[in-house]
């Protein structure tokens, strides 16, 4: 039974390895984690990873050296259930949910995690993002129904944290082709200005200047105000802006900002913030297609483990993390996506080139869920 | 689809002559008359609602019987050859029956029926033949991958068991098309009892298979082979049938191999007779697509990784599609290189020629077109030493000629590989081509030693390359500018040589095949954090045969489709005519290629991934620093920031307006298509719905078919005010009443349209859900069939995988040469692939049943032979049942007529996977071998399973309903973990654990809920878990030594263990049965005090009811003796008192007792009645219950 494993080098990517290597059962070494650093080995934050993962799974092997630089990696079958983690603060919850998401259709039983940590910083995709463009982008694929959700109970700004989120999925046997090829056009824009420990006069602030700037395209534009006081409101301060764009086809494009953490560089105006995020927005939307910038690696791995059929799905230039994550698809699924390049027209005023992607999927089922 | 739809030629009706009158006749006075529901409305009058009800919901039940779940057709365009195993007990006529049928499709005689053979039955189908022995190992594994089964019977004995073990397997597995076969039906002489065994057969059948399942009769022999007609039909009943796709099958890869060839280097094996072989095997790809690089599963041999997969041309190919009926001898081809069929066969580096001493040369020319190419590499024989010796080889002009110690290798491999006969007994040459000594692409090929007409043909081409190498390092430094392919010129002279190696067949070919060589030049180095490495990837380094010029063979898997091609070309022209301009091809290739844009794809996947760090410049000013470059910025890369956010590009200024308008039309205020602007919708709407006829007034609204009013203009048009193209449009004003014959003719138009877009939208009112998911499917089925047809092979296995129906070759590194050695074309070998996760191991569970017809009853952690999914295994597996709680409770020995569940260690395989268990693969000793079947329910990493423990303990003391239990544990933390469990005694008294004492270790208080007796026996009932042994052990069947493959033994029972080695357990004493002694019991007197005594009555007294005691002696009176004669006179006076008055005596009594009982009834009536009336009076009213 020798099921080869895979070998990499460096902390790069490190979710994505793990993920892959555990929903292909393939088993992985990752060497040279920072070994040539100043402080060597594997961070908090990742350790904090590697323990979330075992917590979902049952029968994982982790090894790691004395100095944190190798990590070997046998992947035992998630099992879902009732998970609570606290998330380290170096990164934000984010970072763990988006490994959660790609797991989480293909547990044993319906996941249940309770994140605790830092909802919303600056460098991660932010929970609000996640809840706005990952999970609709899953129900085209087929997760859907009851209890799946994302709920944010407390809201916690870097650097102190003290959010809590939680992720309910239900499980799926199979995943669906899906043909999204046509994003449509943009018909409302909804968004969520949140404000914690602050004056809720910022969230004001923020809807206000981010409406300046898309009011030139669509009226239909709604930002949601959310002050979150008291037990809810976290650690620390700050105050930030999600902003998603719905298309006729049902498709989100999405941009987000938060202000700098406390005691992290200079403050910076909630009017700025969402002027740059609107801007954001803009760029998102030039970038285009059916699936928003940050969640391609997920769209492109729930194609991968489709049917056996043809998925196909019009993305946007892919960014450097959807380059590599294809690569690691290839290495652990031996999928290759076809990848054509669409330039717009010239009368078409649609953003810059889109990226179709084609994949026959691997025809991967749930191995964990019982069957009764 | 449309467009294959051929139009037919139109039915031209007649318009006069009898006929039409006559039809019109009926037509006329026909439809009142035709129609019996109006005719005799009344026999089609509901009589019943009920009734109706009853038969609706029938008519809806077997419709609904008939759905399937809709599954995606992803049968491809050309699908492979059906599998057709033929199976029976011994002597039941399978080769025989085999052998007619090739003879019925290919008129062909085959001797010995080795290994899989392929025919071609019809222009669309072709189909292989697979003969099964008795051996389960063979049985199962052919069940796995047959499409139809052919079940022969042997009508003059009846069924076998074989038959129903096969049956039982098919069962599990997935059941394929099964069709029974009687033979031997002429050794019946009475037709009578002949019909009836056919029939007594026939039922049976299909009890087993489903009613109606086809049997068919083959009478008899004729010359030792059945009659042609019989088989004739039975080849039309199989090119026609059509069969079912099944779970496994077509949800994993899998291939029949009917080829396979030893690839190791010869001096391995010599120096080593026992490594690890490098094997190839060949055949058609089933099931689904095959990803190369996967890991497959041979049943019997093990799990192995794929080093190397490509495809090679059709050995047996379809017939081009052409308008007849029937196929030409040249199409009806045969292909079984196992049987020593097929004459030539290509390998992607070598050609074989078989041939065989018995066959005949005209039958060869007959299957083989390419006969002649074999011929004249057999005339070439001649010259190829002496022109051999005057060649000098060299590669290319700037490399080193080759070394004569080099040429003294291949000579020498040569010779082995013409002296290599693999365990076949086939006179079988293997013709070496020089070109895999020499590493070109092109290849010349001799019949037995190298070809000095390739040789030349090699160095000229050498000549050519060198030529080429040197035009295209002027290409080179032409076109400096584009990044990819950039090799610093220090470099190692051979390693340019290889990247050149890999392009020249680009040249030929497309662009697409470029990408591809260059990527798979490249494996294992993409990009920038790529820094991955697969740990068993070298497989370019396991193919090269250790001389110097491995890196010239890495490219051969990729061309080995084109080399018979080359090789034809070479012959048939005798000079190279395709290297005409070869040159210029390849420049202009070359510098197309340069020019072009950075390939999305190769961005990603390929080698140039480096341009998109900005990184490219440094790498193009120097090659010389391309070496050291990757350790430094890789290894900053690969540690570094790992988030999936998608920084926004800095070049875009959104404050700009340009930019802002170019996603204008993103919005949905922005611009639309054509076919969706609300404007053009309108209008079309306008068209359809707009005008009407106002009844009461007569007037006559039109809709605005072309320029309006700007009053008119709803507010959709105003918010599109800036499509204003449609005020140029026709300028025609409508013109009321004018003339209204034509508004009418319009008016009808419009409303016709209206009507079938209505019917369009309504009509189709069955669709239900069904339909609805049916629609879907086809809709992916076409999607899946259209993605990737126009894309060429070479670039389509990448994507989708290796397809089914293709022939492809597997290359495996590292067989155990048990494989080799014991190889027997008798026993399929079956490459199963397996998907990412069923390569590893784990806890399964499952839900099994003995199967009824097995006579023994399983026993737990009896170890047990599963075949599951490709694999056969032994394991070890524990039995359990479920309890109401949840709980899986450990049994002993499986249940006789149920379901219980198992826990084994075994390997991943999805849930839902049926399995089958016997207990031996070794002979036939057992009645009936399979043992149990069942499905897979879960798989975990950990079990479950409890089995029962009880723990015992004493009461030392006992207070009134506390007691002191000592016995029980052995010390106060035991205890301690068992606070509060509760206890029972085994008189039912329950109770529950309090507190540990402190001396003896272990006692502990308790309390009940009644008195304990120092008798009773106190115990805790608990559950402990039990390990399932990790004992996973596949069958190696087939790598026993020929003849002995059938003699698997793995691990033994414990009761075979204890029997053969003579062991016998003691067993425990107590156990033993023994005669059961009872003493006799003793009562004590019952007493009863005097004061009761008085009360009791009388009849109850003890007194009375005491056995009347001896009779005093003096009571007692003497016993009479009378005399014989006394005795007569006595005998006689008492038939004379008593005799017959006895008799009448009797009935005067019982008369007398008649006459007591009715009076006595009646007046218990009379009573009754009294005491009723008297009640009655009492209560005042009948309140009777």
């Amino acid at each position: 039974m020798a099921s080869h494993g895979l070998a990499y080098d460096g902390c790069n990517f490190f979710r994505q390895r793990l993920v892959l290597s555990t929903l292909s059962g393939k088993r992985v070494k990752i060497k040279n984690i920072r070994s040539k650093d100043d402080d060597p080995g594997l961070r908090d934050f990742e350790a904090s990873f590697i323990r979330l993962l075992d917590k979902v799974t049952n029968g994982s092997r982790i090894e790691i050296n004395q100095t944190g630089t190798v990590l070997f990696y046998q992947p035992g079958l998630l099992s879902g259930g009732p998970v609570e983690h606290d998330c380290n603060t170096q990164r934000s919850i984010g970072y763990y949910l988006e490994a959660l998401l790609m797991l989480a259709p293909f547990m044993k039983t319906p996941l249940r995690a309770t994140l605790k940590g830092v909802t919303n910083d600056p460098l991660d995709p932010t929970v609000d993002l996640l809840k706005s463009t990952a999970l609709p982008l899953m129900k085209t694929f087929g997760i859907d129904g009851e209890g799946f959700d994302l709920k944010v109970v407390k809201r916690g700004m870097a650097p102190g944290g003290g959010g809590e989120v939680v992720f309910t999925c239900p499980v799926r046997r199979t995943i669906r082709p899906v043909q999204l090829t046509d994003p449509g056009k943009i018909k409302r824009i909804r968004g969520v200005a949140y404000s914690v420990r602050v004056s809720p006069q910022m969230a004001n602030r923020l809807v206000e200047s981010t409406r300046s700037i898309l009011n030139k395209f669509i009226p239909d534009i709604y930002i949601y105000t959310d002050h979150m006081k008291g037990a809810n409101s976290g650690k620390s301060p700050g105050f930030g802006l999600t902003l998603v764009a719905e298309t006729l086809n049902g498709s989100f494009l999405s941009a987000e900002m938060s202000s700098t953490p406390q005691g992290q560089g200079g403050p910076i105006l909630p009017e700025d913030l969402g002027r740059n995020c609107a801007k954001m927005l803009l760029e998102e939307v030039y970038r285009g297609g059916c699936v928003d910038s940050s969640n391609q690696s997920l769209a492109l791995l729930l194609m991968t483990l489709g049917q056996q059929d043809v998925s196909k799905v019009l993305l946007g230039p892919l960014s450097p993390y959807t380059i590599e994550f294809l690569r690691h698809i290839k290495d652990f699924f031996q999928t290759m996506f076809k990848i054509e390049v669409q330039k717009p027209s010239e009368d078409e005023r649609k953003g810059g080139d889109k990226v179709l992607m084609t994949c026959v999927g691997v025809g991967y089922s749930n191995i964990n869920k019982t069957i009764k | 689809m449309d467009r294959k739809v051929k139009e037919q030629k139109r039915h031209q009706q007649k318009h006069s002559g009898p006929k039409v009158e006559k039809k019109k006749l009926k037509r006329q006075g026909g439809s009142a008359e035709d129609d019996e529901r109006k005719r005799n409305p009344k026999a089609f009058a509901v009589q019943s609602a009920v009734r109706m009800a009853k038969t609706f919901h029938r008519a809806q039940d077997i419709k609904t019987k008939k759905h399937h779940i809709p599954l995606v057709d992803r049968t491809p365009l050309e699908p492979p050859p059906v599998v057709i195993v033929v199976v029976g007990p011994p002597k039941v006529g399978k080769s025989t029956l085999i052998r007619c049928l090739i003879k019925n499709f290919t008129r062909q005689k085959l001797g010995d029926i080795c290994g899989p053979v392929t025919v071609v039955s019809g222009k669309k189908r072709r189909l292989t033949f697979m003969e099964c022995n008795n051996d389960i190992n063979t049985m199962i594994d052919l069940a796995k991958v047959a499409d139809l089964v052919l079940m022969l019977i042997d009508a003059s004995f009846g069924f076998e068991m074989e038959t129903f073990e096969f049956l039982n397997i098919c069962q599990v597995h997935g059941f394929p098309r099964i069709m029974g076969v009687l033979t031997h039906l002429d050794s019946f002489k009475n037709n009578k009892t002949l019909r009836k065994t056919k029939k007594n057969l026939k039922h049976r059948f299909w009890t087993e298979v489903y009613q109606g399942a086809k049997l068919f009769y083959l009478s008899g022999m004729v010359y030792g082979e059945y009659q042609t007609q019989e088989v004739k039909n039975l080849g039309r009943f199989i090119s026609v049938m059509k069969f079912r796709p099944l779970v496994w099958q077509t949800s994993h890869p899998y291939v029949l191999v009917d080829r396979m060839e030893d690839l190791t280097d010869p001096e391995r094996f010599r120096t080593d007779p026992r490594c690890d072989r490098t094997v190839s095997l060949y055949g058609y790809l089933r099931g689904t697509h095959l990803k190369n690089k996967g890991q497959v599963h041979i049943p019997g041999v093990g799990d192995f990784e794929v080093a190397d997969v490509n495809f090679l041309p059709d050995p047996c190919s379809l017939p081009d599609a052409q308008k007849k009926r029937a196929l030409n001898e040249k199409e009806r081809l045969l292909y079984a290189p196992m049987a020593g069929v097929g004459g030539v066969v290509y390998d992607k580096d070598a050609v074989y020629i078989d041939l065989p001493a018995s066959h005949v040369k005209q039958q060869q020319e007959e299957v083989r077109p390419t006969t002649e190419l074999v011929q004249s590499l057999i005339d070439t024989h001649a010259t190829v030493d002496a022109k051999m010796a005057a060649s000098e080889v060299s590669l290319f002009s700037g490399s080193a000629t080759l070394d004569p110690a080099d040429i003294d290798e291949q000579s020498e491999v040569k010779e082995e590989e013409q002296a290599w006969d693999p365990n076949t007994q086939r006179n079988r040459r293997k013709v070496v081509f020089a070109e895999k000594e020499e590493g070109s692409d092109v290849s010349g090929s001799s019949d037995e030693d190298e070809d000095d007409e390739s040789d030349d043909g090699d160095q000229e081409e050498d000549e050519d390359e060198d030529n080429l190498s040197t035009f295209l390092k002027e290409a080179r430094a032409k076109s400096d500018t584009s990044k990819k392919n950039v090799r610093e010129p220090p470099q190692v002279k051979k390693q340019k040589l290889e990247e050149r190696k890999e392009e020249i067949p680009v040249f030929a070919d497309s662009e697409d095949e470029l990408e591809m060589s260059e990527e798979e030049g490249e494996a294992g180095r993409p990009g920038d954090s790529g820094n991955c490495s697969e740990e068993s990837d070298d497989d370019e380094e396991a193919e090269d045969d250790n001389d110097e010029n491995s890196e010239d063979e890495v490219e051969f898997p990729r061309h080995n489709h084109n080399s018979a091609e080359f090789i034809l070309l070479f012959l048939s022209t005798g000079a190279l005519k395709w290297k005409d301009g070869l040159q210029q091809k390849a420049s202009e290739a070359f510098l197309r290629q340069q020019e072009a844009d950075p390939n999305l794809r190769k961005l990603v996947y390929g080698p140039v991934v480096e341009a998109e760090n900005g990184a490219g410049e440094e790498e193009e000013l120097g090659g010389l620093f391309r070496v050291s470059r990757p350790q430094n910025s890789k290894k900053v890369q690969a540690n570094a920031f790992d988030c999936s956010r998608f920084h926004p590009d800095t070049s875009h200024n959104w404050d700009l307006e340009e930019m802002l308008n170019s996603i204008r039309d993103c919005f949905v205020t922005g611009k639309w298509e054509e076919g969706q602007d609300a404007a053009t919708l309108l209008k079309e709407d306008e068209e359809l719905y707009g005008d009407f006829e106002d009844m009461e007034t007569g007037e006559v609204h039109k809709g605005q078919t072309g320029q309006q009013d700007p009053a008119e203009v709803g507010p959709v048009y105003l918010q599109n005010s800036e499509n204003d193209d449609h005020d140029d449009e026709v300028e025609e004003r409508l013109v009321k009443a004018n003339d209204d014959e034509v508004q009418k003719k319009k008016r009808m138009e419009k409303k016709r349209r209206l009507k079938e877009r209505f019917d369009a939208e309504y009509d189709d009112g069955d669709a239900t859900y069904f339909d609805d998911l049916k629609e879907e499917m086809q809709k992916q089925a076409e999607l899946n069939r259209a993605e990737f047809e126009d894309v060429d092979d070479g670039t389509r296995v990448q994507y989708e995988g290796f397809r089914p129906g293709m022939y492809v070759r597997l290359e495996i590194p590292s067989l155990p040469c048990e494989f080799v050695t014991n190889f027997d074309p008798h026993y399929p070998i079956i490459l199963g692939g397996l998907s990412s996760s069923e390569g590893n191991i784990g806890y399964l569970q499952m839900r099994l049943k003995k199967h009824r017809w097995h006579n023994r009853i399983l026993k737990t952690r009896d170890p047990l032979i599963l075949s599951l999914g490709w694999r056969r295994f032994q394991t070890i597996p524990l039995y359990h049942i479920e309890d109401h709680n949840g709980r899986h409770r450990l049994l002993k020995y499986t249940p006789q007529h149920m379901h219980c569940g198992a826990s084994i260690w075994g390997p991943v395989t999805p849930q839902g996977t049926g399995f089958l268990a016997v207990q031996s693969v070794a002979g036939t000793k057992a009645n009936f071998r399979i043992a149990a079947t069942g499905v897979i329910l879960d798989l975990d990493k950990s079990v479950t399973v409890v089995k029962k423990l009880k723990l015992i303990g004493y009461p030392s003391k006992i207070f009134k309903n506390t007691c002191f239990v000592k016995g029980m544990f052995n010390t106060v933390l035991e205890v301690a973990k068992f606070e509060g469990a509760s206890v029972r005694t085994v008189s039912g008294i329950r109770g529950q654990i309090k507190k540990a004492l402190s001396t003896p270790p272990g006692a502990y208080r308790a309390t009940f809920e009644d008195r304990l007796l120092m008798s009773d026996i106190v115990f805790l009932r608990s559950w402990y878990p039990v390990s399932v042994p990790q004992l996973y052990n596949p069958v190696t069947s087939l790598l026993l030594p020929v003849g002995q493959k059938d003699s698997w033994a793995g691990m033994r029972t414990l009761g075979q263990l204890k029997h053969d080695l003579g062991i016998r357990t003691k067993p425990n004493t107590d156990s033993l049965y023994k005669p059961v002694v009872r003493a006799q019991r003793r009562f004590n007197p019952l007493h009863i005090p005097k004061e009761l005594q008085k009360a009791l009555p009388f009849k109850s007294k003890p007194k009375q009811q005491q056995p009347k005691g001896k009779m005093p002696r003096d009571l007692q009176r003497p016993t009479v003796i009378r005399e014989p004669q006394e005795k007569k006179v006595a005998a006689l006076a008492a038939y004379q008192t008593q005799g017959v008055p006895a008799a009448e005596k009797k009935q005067e009594e019982a008369k007398l007792k008649r006459h007591k009982e009715a009076r006595k009834k009646l007046y218990r009536v009379m009573g009754q009645m009294d005491q009723k009336r008297q009640r009655s009076s009492l209560k005042g009213a009948p309140q009777d219950d």
